[in-house]
């Protein structure tokens, strides 16, 4: 198979990356200064064509999100999805830690292509290192006049902004970005009016995430039609993909979205085959949220339609980790359980009280305390929320569904096994004691 | 059952109390204003620049910073619980911060936790006696590449394996960047207090533009 | 008007309304918390989801979407056809049921809400029988979060309607949500306690027993109880409320919905204005004095000893000597029976407005707004009625005088027998107002409570407070509504509308409307009065 040629980790290894200078001197900033000389409609028009679908988990096009904006709207904010929270996913990361003005270059291109003059950078506090790295980043770009008033010259102003987050998943979802941004608590707010209609301030705002942005410069560069050449047609351009867990070479690596999970774990320019004699339990391809795949399961193309095939919710953030096959699937779903019961916001009920549910169900369940019947009750209530049902706001709980049902439905047998060899009468002990 | 109630009428800040933000730190929030279309919205960067100077944001600090963006301590309150990273009480000097999600917990991440449980002698959430480490675990940090890490206040740590816990932790400089930071919300350094004012020609771009421009 | 289409019956709903309010008003119980039609839409308790048909996706071709939808948020268009009573939405009702109650105390029969409680009767009505939660509970705290409220954590299902309240029709934010997810729980900032001049309300509208207020707790069970209908007489504002009693006491006062004046709510001052009814010290039966003698005559000779000593006096000193105060918290129709009686012994007699109690300025909710953002007020005019009896006066035309040229004329010795009528609830005789007191030949106090006026009064009237009285009041828009007894009057007294009518000369039972009747002729802009439809009892 031919090397991917990368095009969003172009730089990703050159000295100086993140600076300014060494970006120019590899054609950075030129697809803006050919941007700025169409118009605003050329390019959510280029964007349509290629086909762009975000990369934040939901596979939305982000021109057709763009020819949402209402026409004759006064004002409009472009918001910057960096709260990469979804485990295990660390491709925005990757891509602001080794190239930063790929990022701005696209924001200010999308920002022109939907006439947003305030461009708001939303970073998951956790993001340290990260946050230095953009905002000097940014600040070379204002030194520049590439942001601020008359970018590069022309009639276009355009400020940016970076807001930081405080430790909550949940500000992923983009109207729970919003209300952050505001200042509240990030609860996701009810659609309609969706973002592009009423969002940030009550004003027409967009919100991508970091990877969808930084496709935007090589889409104007070179053409729409190169993008949707990279690929299958549904599932267009380049594409970063996650690999962790006990793989040779666990980290991001870019393609077409025409490989397999099996691929990404094993070949040798991506995470290049299990370590220490370890084999495939189970993988999570897309995000924790999509729900697992059992070891035989592992031909599944990461593209954005193929993993419903697999009983899975989508592709996700395509950002995969391996379960070895000495783990413990009760600590797995554990995990899963405990990651949602503490994200969930607390608006809906389902969510907040089923997440909540699972989380002890699981716990107790990986404490040797389990009953039979506690897995069915965990199916049930993965089934009982979610916005795909319409049980509830937003998408958070329909990511608490994916991976409880599949791991219980595909694992089942191992989870029976644990269960029926529990020391007799330790579930009905341990009740007594917790209550 | 108990019917006792805690009771929420009793004030909890001083009355007279002397204000816990400096002259500078409030002028570093409202240097945020422009940035956003409400008051309310830089509640966030208040926080952030609040916790980072006084270490965690106190009752009177909550009260304070409501009065500066126009709100009730209430909706301060209210945004603050919301977010893992707020502390409302004391903190340790650093915080380490454990991945516990899955790729972490795959590659050792529970016996990484348990040793430095073990070698701080405290829980999650807890502080040690001498104030030095605080304790909390967080979900996934997007360092999975680097499955198990940690934080210790800004600073990454990668592949950490539980026998390397005591010499990181005697590390006294295991929470420095060995990078460039920006102080944007970092608590008002004395220069920018003696020159608080000046700080609206910086705002609208960010903190350090007119440096760099010098510098250049 | 829109047609739309519920569990295959049609009916029509008003325009603009969402589609579980259209349900609830054509009589759907659909189980709700979050949605409250006086606060912002959250969609968010997601109880009251349903089916709707929809275009298909690719074929455009009508068909029940897969999705439930949540009626709160969706408006209610022409034509459009929803289900409640399906599979699916039955069985997410029973699941959300059976989330609420996972972490609950279960302490129903110590709880105040019981008997109006929607967590009890939705789980009774739309829940399953038990849970199959077995693992510990989350105990959230009881919190004294206001000088008259308390909250009980771990009943709430966090519709955050009173969060809301407090953002949007009081606009005072005491109220917050703190933490998330399964720890979420509503609390105040220690020592800015729930206290703002509308806080009651938010007991009102919590759906549980989350909320609750001290005044009442434990006072009563709530099945217990007898509602009567009325209005608020603590401002000239004139909000609908239900007065709560048994056995002759009133307990508690709940706003009544009215889209014309108070919409759901009412405030503290009229809420829990109400103990002075139950006053030992009320003046509880009539009394005659001559000279030093006092006697306590028979209702039954009331009307003929008043007529006769007005009757009189008109002989001796002329009916130019004689005037009525009509009090600002009489009812319309009291007002013009007292009229009709002193106009009938002496028809140049003058009448004359009482005193109207002003404290401080109106108070407008939230407190910056204006305009359709205003969501409440609460009057400076502290009575309930003087634009009703400023309007009787003005229709009845003669001799008639507001309350300064009153005290200006009687203080010049101009009257010489007179009628005044008090009935407020605070004390009301000023020291100048005082003097007046002794300078009648024939004076006849109708009060509530000794001052000045009844204790020199020839005749004293016992008059009742509102809650046991009706009749109509006319509040500052010049909107006249109805108000009913709830209660009898102390042991002795009479309710001042019966006495009255027998004073003026009718037989027979008093009733408020037949004086409206009466009315017509002289004073027709009070003989119509407005009151508001009830609320289906399953709106809340
Ligand atoms: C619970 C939840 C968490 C999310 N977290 C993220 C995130 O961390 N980063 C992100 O880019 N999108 C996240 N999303 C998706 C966003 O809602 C939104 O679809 C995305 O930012 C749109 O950008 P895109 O169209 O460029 O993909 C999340 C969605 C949900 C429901
Ligand atoms: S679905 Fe869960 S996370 Fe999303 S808004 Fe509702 S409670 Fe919050
Ligand atoms: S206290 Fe009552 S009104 Fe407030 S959120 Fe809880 S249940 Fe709703
Ligand atoms: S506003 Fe006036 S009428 Fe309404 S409840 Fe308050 S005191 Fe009574
Ligand atoms: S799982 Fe630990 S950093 Fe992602
Ligand atoms: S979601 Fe409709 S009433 Fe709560």
């Amino acid at each position: 198979m031919a090397a991917f040629e990368p095009v969003l980790l172009r730089n990703r290894g050159v000295e100086g990356s993140t600076t300014l200078k060494v970006y120019e001197s590899r054609g950075g900033y030129q697809a803006v200064r050919k941007a700025l000389k169409q118009t605003p409609d050329e390019i959510v028009a280029e964007v349509k064509k290629a086909n762009l679908r975000g990369r934040g988990g939901a596979g939305f096009p982000a021109g057709v999100k763009w020819g949402f904006l209402p026409k004759d709207r006064k004002k409009t904010l472009l918001c910057v999805n960096g709260d990469e929270s979804e485990p295990p996913t660390f491709c925005n990361r990757v891509l602001m830690e080794h190239d930063p003005h790929q990022l701005i270059e696209g924001t200010i291109i999308a920002a022109y292509a939907v006439q947003a003059q305030t461009v708001y950078i939303y970073l998951r506090g956790e993001f340290h290192e990260q946050f230095h790295i953009v905002q000097k980043a940014v600040d070379q770009a204002y030194a520049a006049g590439y942001l601020g008033k008359k970018i590069f010259g022309s009639d276009f102003s355009i400020e940016m902004y970076l807001h930081r987050g405080a430790g909550a998943y949940v500000c992923g979802e983009e109207t729970g970005l919003i209300e952050s941004l505001e200042g509240k608590r990030g609860w996701p707010r009810i659609k309609p009016p969706f973002p592009a209609i009423e969002g940030a301030f009550r004003l027409p705002t967009v919100v991508n995430n970091v990877e969808t942005l930084s496709c935007v410069p090589h889409i104007i560069e070179r053409g729409a039609d190169w993008f949707t050449g990279i690929g299958p047609a549904h599932s267009a351009g380049p594409k970063l993909f996650c690999i962790s867990g006990p793989v040779k070479r666990p980290g991001c690596y870019e393609g077409a979205m025409d490989i397999t999970v099996r691929e990404l774990i094993e070949r040798e320019d991506m995470g290049g085959g299990m370590i220490d004699g370890k084999h495939v339990k189970a993988v999570f391809p897309g995000g924790c949220s999509m729900g697992i795949l059992s070891a035989d399961e592992l031909d599944m193309k990461l593209d954005f339609d193929d993993p419903r095939n697999f009983g899975l919710l989508g592709l996700g953030t395509a950002a995969a980790v391996v379960i070895p096959h000495d783990m413990d699937m009760r600590v797995v779903l554990r995990n899963m359980a405990r990651f949602y019961g503490t994200e969930s916001c607390g608006q809906c009920t389902q969510c907040r009280e089923g997440t909540a549910w699972m989380h002890k169900i699981a716990t107790r369940i990986a404490a040797d305390a389990g009953r039979p019947e506690d897995l069915d009750v965990l199916l049930e209530t993965a089934r009982n929320m979610g916005m795909m049902p319409g049980l509830s706001i937003c998408g958070l709980p329909d990511g608490a569904t994916f991976p409880i049902e599949t791991t219980v439905k595909k694992f089942r047998s191992e989870l029976e096994e644990y269960i029926l060899a529990q020391p007799k009468g330790r579930a009905e002990y341990l009740l007594r004691v917790l209550n | 059952m108990s019917w006792k109630a805690i009771d929420r009428n009793q004030p909890v800040i001083e009355k007279d109390a002397a204000p816990v933000l400096s002259e500078a730190v409030r002028e570093k929030i409202r240097s945020f204003f422009p940035r956003y279309e409400t008051k309310r919205a830089v509640l966030l960067p208040a926080l952030h620049i609040v916790q980072n100077t006084l270490g965690y944001i106190s009752w009177q600090a909550m009260a304070e910073i409501a009065e500066i963006l126009e709100i009730h301590p209430a909706d301060v309150m209210n945004t603050t619980s919301f977010y893992t990273h707020f502390w409302t009480h004391p903190k340790g000097e650093k915080v380490v911060t454990v991945c516990r999600s899955i790729s972490c917990e795959a590659m050792g991440g529970a016996k990484m936790l348990d040793t430095i449980k073990k070698e701080l002698g405290i829980d999650e959430h807890g502080t040690t006696k001498d104030g030095r480490y605080s304790l909390v675990t967080e979900e996934c940090l997007a360092g999975c590449d680097h499955a198990p890490c940690l934080l210790i206040n800004e600073k990454m740590h990668k592949c950490v394996k539980a026998e390397d816990i005591p010499t990181l932790l005697a590390d006294v400089d295991n929470n420095k960047l060995s990078m460039p930071r920006s102080d944007l919300f970092d608590p008002p350094s004395e220069k920018q207090a003696a020159s608080a004012t000046m700080q609206d020609s910086v705002v609208g771009t960010t903190s350090d533009v007119s440096e760099m421009r010098e510098a250049e | 008007m829109a047609k739309i289409i519920i569990d295959s019956q049609e009916i029509e709903c008003r325009d603009g309304v969402t589609a579980l309010q259209a349900a609830i008003e054509a009589g759907w119980d659909v189980p709700h918390y979050c949605y409250h039609p006086g606060l912002s839409v959250v969609a968010s308790c997601r109880l009251c989801l349903m089916e709707m048909k929809m275009p298909h996706p690719q074929t455009k071709e009508m068909g029940w979407a897969p999705k439930l939808l949540p009626s709160c948020q969706t408006p209610a268009r022409e034509g459009m056809e929803i289900r409640f009573n399906t599979e699916k939405v039955k069985k997410n009702q029973e699941n959300c049921m059976e989330f609420f109650l996972l972490n609950h105390p279960l302490d129903c029969p110590v709880c105040d809400q019981a008997g109006e409680c929607h967590l009890q009767d939705y789980s009774y009505k739309f829940g399953k029988a038990e849970s199959r939660m077995v693992d510990q509970k989350l105990k959230n705290p009881k919190k004294d979060i206001g000088p008259r409220t308390l909250l009980y954590s771990d009943r709430c299902v966090m519709c955050t309607r009173c969060v809301r309240f407090t953002q949007e029709v009081s606009g005072t934010h005491e109220l917050s949500i703190v933490n998330r997810g399964s720890r979420v729980e509503i609390d105040v900032f220690p020592g800015l306690p729930l206290d703002n001049p509308l806080q009651g309300n938010v007991v009102d509208i919590c759906p549980v027993g989350c909320l609750l207020d001290k005044d009442f707790l434990f006072q009563r069970r709530v099945w217990e109880l007898k509602r009567g209908e009325s209005v608020c007489p603590g401002c000239a504002r004139g909000c609908s409320i239900s007065i709560d009693h048994v056995d002759e006491k009133v307990y508690r006062l709940k706003p009544r919905f009215n889209p014309k004046v108070n919409d759901w709510w009412m405030c503290d001052e009229g809420r829990f204005g109400y103990e002075y009814i139950h006053d030992k010290k009320r003046i509880s039966s009539p009394l005659v004095r001559r000279g030093l003698e006092q006697t306590t005559p028979n209702w039954e000779d009331v009307p003929a000893v008043l007529r006769y000593r007005f009757e009189q006096f008109v002989k001796a000193q002329g009916g130019a000597k004689v005037v009525a105060v009509l009090s600002p918290f009489m009812a319309n129709e009291e007002a013009w029976l007292l009229a009709k009686f002193i106009r009938d012994v002496a028809p140049e007699a003058s009448l004359a407005i009482g005193p109207v109690p002003y404290e401080g300025d109106d108070q407008i909710f939230p407190a910056k707004a204006s305009g359709d953002g205003i969501k409440f007020t609460i009057l400076k005019e502290k009575a309930p009625n003087r634009k009703g009896i400023e309007s009787l006066l003005e229709s009845l035309g003669g001799s008639t005088l507001t309350c300064e040229q009153f005290v200006e004329k009687a203080g010049a010795g101009e009257f010489m027998a007179a009628w005044v009528v008090g009935g407020y609830p605070k004390p009301w005789v000023d020291k100048d107002t005082a003097k007046l007191a002794g300078k009648f030949d024939l004076l006849v106090a109708q009060d509530i409570f000794e001052n000045e006026f009844t204790t020199k009064a020839d005749i004293v009237l016992p008059a009742c407070a509102w809650a046991e009285r009706e009749g109509s009041f006319t509040n500052a828009d010049g909107l006249s509504q109805p108000f009913h007894w709830a209660i009898v009057p102390p042991d002795g007294a009479r309710r001042d509308g019966q006495y009255l009518f027998e004073i003026a000369g009718e037989t027979g039972l008093f009733s408020a409307a037949r004086v409206r009747e009466m009315m017509a002729a002289s004073v027709p802009n009070l003989s119509q009065v407005y009151e508001s439809q009830r609320k289906p009892a399953h709106a809340h």
